[in-house]
């Protein structure tokens, strides 16, 4: 099969008969950072499907991708609409938005985000009955504070009673948060711990986490963690980038 | 013949069902040092389970260039994770025989993390003297077809092999032309992932080529 050029990419996304090639040139655009002047407009206006009722699940996952795709674009034409699906009613909606938001750095969004992780373990943290779901989507909400950056007494108290909370993917997100936005290597030593955790679910997670905060101190830890070697070196790969450090890269080399 | 020591060893291994167990009747298994257990050493790979898969492979590779054999007939065609495991062993024993399966997974197989270990195997594999020049340039070859790989990781092997070649190997000098200049393309802008940049400088440093 001949690979799809950006034009036809456009176009499929355009169409409103086949969601399932809309949904594919969403994920596409933002895979390879189009920069097609159309991309951004075209994305925005697949949001309009959660606004229906009922929502059609197709349009649904179609937006989903938009949103992702609006994330890896990094355009400050999507700036507001994000921030409006904050509030949406969708769990996955607001989980994306804040994903997304969260990689572009926006400050614009950390108010909103702080708000809705506010109620703390009570409230936003507590579990919806009969899912596996928070009343939030905590772990995207707290990921996006630590990627957007701002480290004032507001967000750090926010952040903190989650580094608590019962499940260990969200007290590793919330030590995650606070190792970027404070550098303090107590949080780094908790997620540390999470990397001999039984669940080997857990322990990938913790791994990612330390990666994503670029904390050298850990590198010995990842190296024996009882992980595969593809996320040790994914989240190796944060480190020597965010440090440039030459040993990070011999501790890859021997991971291959 | 299955001596009675690897029977009472598979079958501990059968009957543990949480992690510490499997963990531990798998470090038995392995101190057996008995190339007859490879075969079950290899299903252990299949488990999804890193802490177990760990000692399985280190048990493996310790066993030696014995097992080859069992491992060039152990791919799982199902399970991906499984392979990494296995391609990973085969690149450590560094056996010529692993040649034509670390060849065919770059090329072929979907997971990135099968691609990124049979790269590291082209990178590292003893070259059989009497086949050196054929040899060689199919490695060669296969770590410049590894640097247009779409994911980083892959490329990243790449570039650990190629500077690996370079460094320890006379090559051919067009092939070892073209491997530098696959360095050199890793090393700038048109490569998008920061560490695989940092990769490629480090190895054009390394061979005194910058």
């Amino acid at each position: 099969m001949e690979p799809l050029t950006e034009s036809q990419v456009i176009e499929n996304l355009r169409q409103t008969e086949d969601p399932s090639a809309q949904y594919y040139a969403a994920w596409w655009l933002g895979k390879m950072r189009s920069q097609h002047p159309d991309a951004i407009p075209l994305l925005l206006a697949t949001l309009g499907a959660l606004d229906d009722s009922p929502v059609d699940p197709d349009r649904r996952g179609v937006a989903l991708n938009a949103i992702r795709a609006m994330g890896l674009l990094k355009d400050e034409r999507t700036d507001g609409a994000l921030l409006d699906r904050l509030h949406s009613n969708d769990y996955s909606v607001r989980e994306e938005a804040a994903r997304s938001l969260g990689t572009m750095g926006s400050h614009a969004a950390a108010e909103a985000i702080r708000s809705l992780l506010a109620s703390g373990l009570d409230g936003a943290g507590r579990e919806q009955p009969s899912t596996p779901l928070l009343q939030e989507p905590c772990e995207a909400l707290l990921e996006a504070l630590g990627d957007i950056g701002i480290n004032d007494a507001a967000t750090l108290a926010t952040i903190k009673p989650f580094t608590r909370h019962h499940r260990p993917l969200i007290c590793s997100a919330a030590c995650r948060a606070l190792l970027q936005l404070t550098g303090d290597s107590c949080w780094g030593e908790q997620l540390t711990q999470l990397l001999l955790h039984p669940e080997a679910l857990v322990r990938r997670g913790a791994l990612l986490d330390l990666g994503a905060a670029g904390w050298t101190a850990a590198v010995p830890m990842i190296q024996a963690a009882a992980v595969e070697p593809s996320l040790k070196l994914v989240a190796l790969r944060g480190i020597a980038e965010n440090s440039g450090n030459q040993q990070v890269l011999d501790v890859m080399d021997a991971l291959l | 013949m299955t001596s009675s020591a690897l029977k009472d060893a598979i079958r501990a291994l059968d009957r543990a069902t949480s992690t510490p167990d499997l963990v531990e009747a798998t470090r038995a298994l392995c101190a057996l040092g008995d190339p007859e257990a490879a075969g079950t050493l290899v299903k252990v790979l299949g488990f999804n389970n890193p802490a177990v898969a760990g000692v399985a492979t280190q048990g493996l590779i310790q066993l030696g260039r014995d097992i080859v054999p069992t491992l060039l007939v152990s791919l799982d065609a199902r399970n991906y994770g499984a392979r990494a495991w296995v391609v990973k062993v085969l690149s450590a024993l560094r056996d010529p025989r692993g040649l034509d399966l670390l060849e065919h997974a770059l090329n072929a197989d979907i997971a990135p993390s099968v691609r990124r270990s049979a790269t590291r195997g082209l990178a590292d594999l003893e070259i059989d003297p009497s086949l050196k020049d054929q040899q060689l340039q199919r490695c060669m070859q296969g770590l410049l077809k590894a640097g247009h790989d779409d994911e980083w990781v892959v490329r990243y092997a790449a570039a650990f092999g190629l500077e690996q070649r370079l460094r320890t190997t006379t090559v051919d000098p067009s092939i070892a032309d073209q491997a530098v200049a696959m360095l050199q393309n890793l090393a700038s802008d048109a490569e998008d992932a920061r560490v695989v940049r940092h990769r490629a400088v480090l190895a054009l440093q390394r061979l005194n080529l910058e």
